[in-house]
């Protein structure tokens, strides 16, 4: 049984969390080998909720599969798809099942994805999901009817920041607002220069929450240059292209877990924040070699 | 702009855009109008009759 | 006001298939100002099916008329009289106005000739912008005069997303990001506070479908 994503947060270790695409179909086989190869390696693993709005398997199934395997599972919730009923039906669902960590998103837009044609539902923000767990761990839903009985749901309640958001007041005043909300937790979204991040974190320290880095694993020079000029929020420093760039023929990808593996052990050894989140995305077999190359497994 | 907006309207129904021109002249130019005359006149030959079938009066 | 635009003529000169004289009524307020449906627009589409009537060895009598709006029954009478000559009516009006004529003269086809897009403003020449989306719940009061709902492609109410990008909305570079925009609004009015505060989820109650409003003068009182 793994250890609970809230009582490593509250250890005060460098606390290191993954995530777990679930695919489009019912073929599961990859996931399951994913699941079974990062599991023990990580305190948490977020199932991404249709990510990028393409359609997948949902997030709850496969936060079950990954506690039956013996992992820990991190539910990420977007506000895209569902509305305020489906989503607390959704939390009260996970917490009965022991799903008790949720990653609040607002969700990308419906027209970035695979199904242009669907109908957005934005209910709810990430801010008020937030809320929305708050008010559920007191007794009453959304709609201030009280909770039948006296069992009450407790979740360990995460949120997102863009560190790198330019401009970047609005999106301090939303992360703001987010704690206020009861985020426990933040993961980032994903940083590569250490430098402006230390800045945000001499900010961020004021509050009352763990800060997990956002680690993506760079597999070329044009895929940093591509996220630099597509991705909002994401900046990849010069000199890191160019290193990417420099990479013998073939060993790109070599590079790139190099470079994460470093990043990963100076924010661990100067104690920047409390953990990373590693987004390996179609990656998810290298993040052991990642691990390894931090000095963490 | 209103002419490329009226040769749009001319695509719509299937009538060739460029059977519509522009020409900005005065009255003076006879020249000009009569290179402009058989510059379309070629377009129309170029072309043919379009498929629009008047019935006869 | 209302901003509407024409369909793609295919698909109108499919409805009326068939047809051998047709009514084509435009409509003299908002969608005569963003040049969809107004007097001149009604010409336009009238010779238009003419002429594509003519390229299939077809005839085709279209009569065209503006009335000075479609969303008034006082206006849609003016052409009670010779309805009844025509096989269809395009109404050029917006979806409202398509359906009250509809209504008053169900004896006859009436089919849209545009589709109603937004309610909006006039940016420039030629140029109309989406500022309203009618949702009975207005909250310009504290977002500086900048509508979330109308603007943010997600309607949120604590914005911005993760997808903002240099004041420039995740769906592409084009849209401004609303929640940017609010920021720099208030920031400016010295009045950021407002959007400090956790605002509340939307209520979407208040938005019957259909909407019904009678002004209080007019309600039945004890």
């Amino acid at each position: 049984m793994a250890k609970a994503f809230k009582e490593a947060l509250e250890s005060g270790k460098f606390v290191i969390t993954a995530e777990v695409g679930p695919p489009k179909g019912v073929d599961i086989e990859e996931m399951k080998h994913h699941i079974e190869l990062l599991k023990d390696k990580v305190d948490g693993l977020n199932v991404t909720d249709n990510q990028s709005s393409v359609m997948r398997i949902s997030t709850l199934p496969v936060c079950r599969l990954i506690q039956e395997a013996g992992g820990e599972p991190i539910l990420q919730m977007t506000c895209r798809d569902k509305n305020r009923l489906a989503l607390q039906s959704e939390l009260l669902g996970a917490y009965i099942l022991g799903i008790k960590n949720v990653l609040s998103l607002t969700g990308d837009y419906v027209t970035v994805g695979d199904h242009v044609d669907a109908k957005p539902v934005f209910d709810l923000d990430s801010v008020l999901l937030l809320e929305t767990m708050k008010g559920l761990e007191e007794g009453k839903d959304f709609a201030g009817n009280e909770l039948k009985g006296e069992a009450r749901p407790t979740f360990c309640k995460g949120a997102i920041v863009t560190p790198e958001a330019n401009p970047i007041e609005p999106q301090l005043l939303k992360f703001e607002k987010k704690i206020k909300a009861g985020a426990e937790f933040i993961q980032t979204q994903a940083i590569y220069d250490l430098d402006n991040f230390k800045k945000f974190m001499k900010y961020a320290r004021q509050f009352d929450v763990k800060i997990m880095a956002g680690i993506v694993l760079l597999v070329s020079a044009g895929m940093a240059k591509y996220m630099n000029a597509n991705v909002p929020g994401i900046f990849v420093p010069k000199d890191l292209i160019d290193e990417m760039a420099g990479a013998e023929k073939g060993k790109a990808l070599a590079k790139g877990i190099e470079i994460a593996g470093r990043m990963i052990k100076t924010l661990k050894d100067e104690n920047i924040c409390d953990g990373v989140h590693i987004m390996a995305i179609g990656k998810e077999g290298k993040v052991p070699d990642i691990l390894a190359e931090a000095g963490l497994s | 702009m209103w002419v490329g907006y009226t040769k749009g309207l001319l695509k719509e129904i299937g009538i060739e855009p460029e059977r519509l021109k522009m020409f900005n002249l005065s009255s003076s130019m006879a020249p000009a109008f009569k290179d402009a005359v058989e510059e379309m006149i070629e377009v129309a030959k170029k072309l043919g009759p379009t498929k629009i079938q008047k019935k006869a009066a | 006001m209302i901003v509407a635009e024409r369909k793609p003529f295919e698909e109108i000169k499919a409805m009326i298939e068939g047809c051998k004289k047709i009514l084509v009524v435009g409509c003299g307020e908002c969608v005569s100002v963003c040049m969809a449906g107004g007097e001149k627009e009604v010409q336009i589409l009238a010779s238009q099916l003419r002429l594509a009537f003519e390229e299939e060895g077809k005839e085709l009598e279209a009569g065209e008329t503006t009335l000075v709006r479609q969303c008034d029954k006082e206006y849609l009478e003016k052409i009670k009289d010779n309805i009844d000559d025509y096989d269809a009516v395009i109404s050029m009006a917006c979806g409202a106005g398509v359906q009250f004529l509809a209504e008053m003269y169900d004896q006859k086809p009436v089919y849209p000739a545009l589709n109603t897009q937004f309610i909006g403003v006039a940016e420039r020449e030629g140029e109309w912008s989406e500022r309203c989306r009618a949702c009975s719940d207005c909250v310009l009061a504290y977002t500086g005069g900048i509508c979330p709902v109308a603007i943010c492609a997600k309607g949120l109410l604590n914005g911005p997303c993760g997808g903002t990008n240099d004041g420039k909305c995740e769906l592409s570079k084009e849209k401004d990001c609303a929640w940017t925009l609010i920021y720099n609004r208030l920031d400016k009015l010295g009045k950021l506070d407002n959007i400090r505060k956790i605002f509340p989820a939307k209520k979407y109650s208040v938005q019957t479908t259909p909407g019904r409003r009678i002004h209080e003068a007019f309600k039945e009182k004890e």
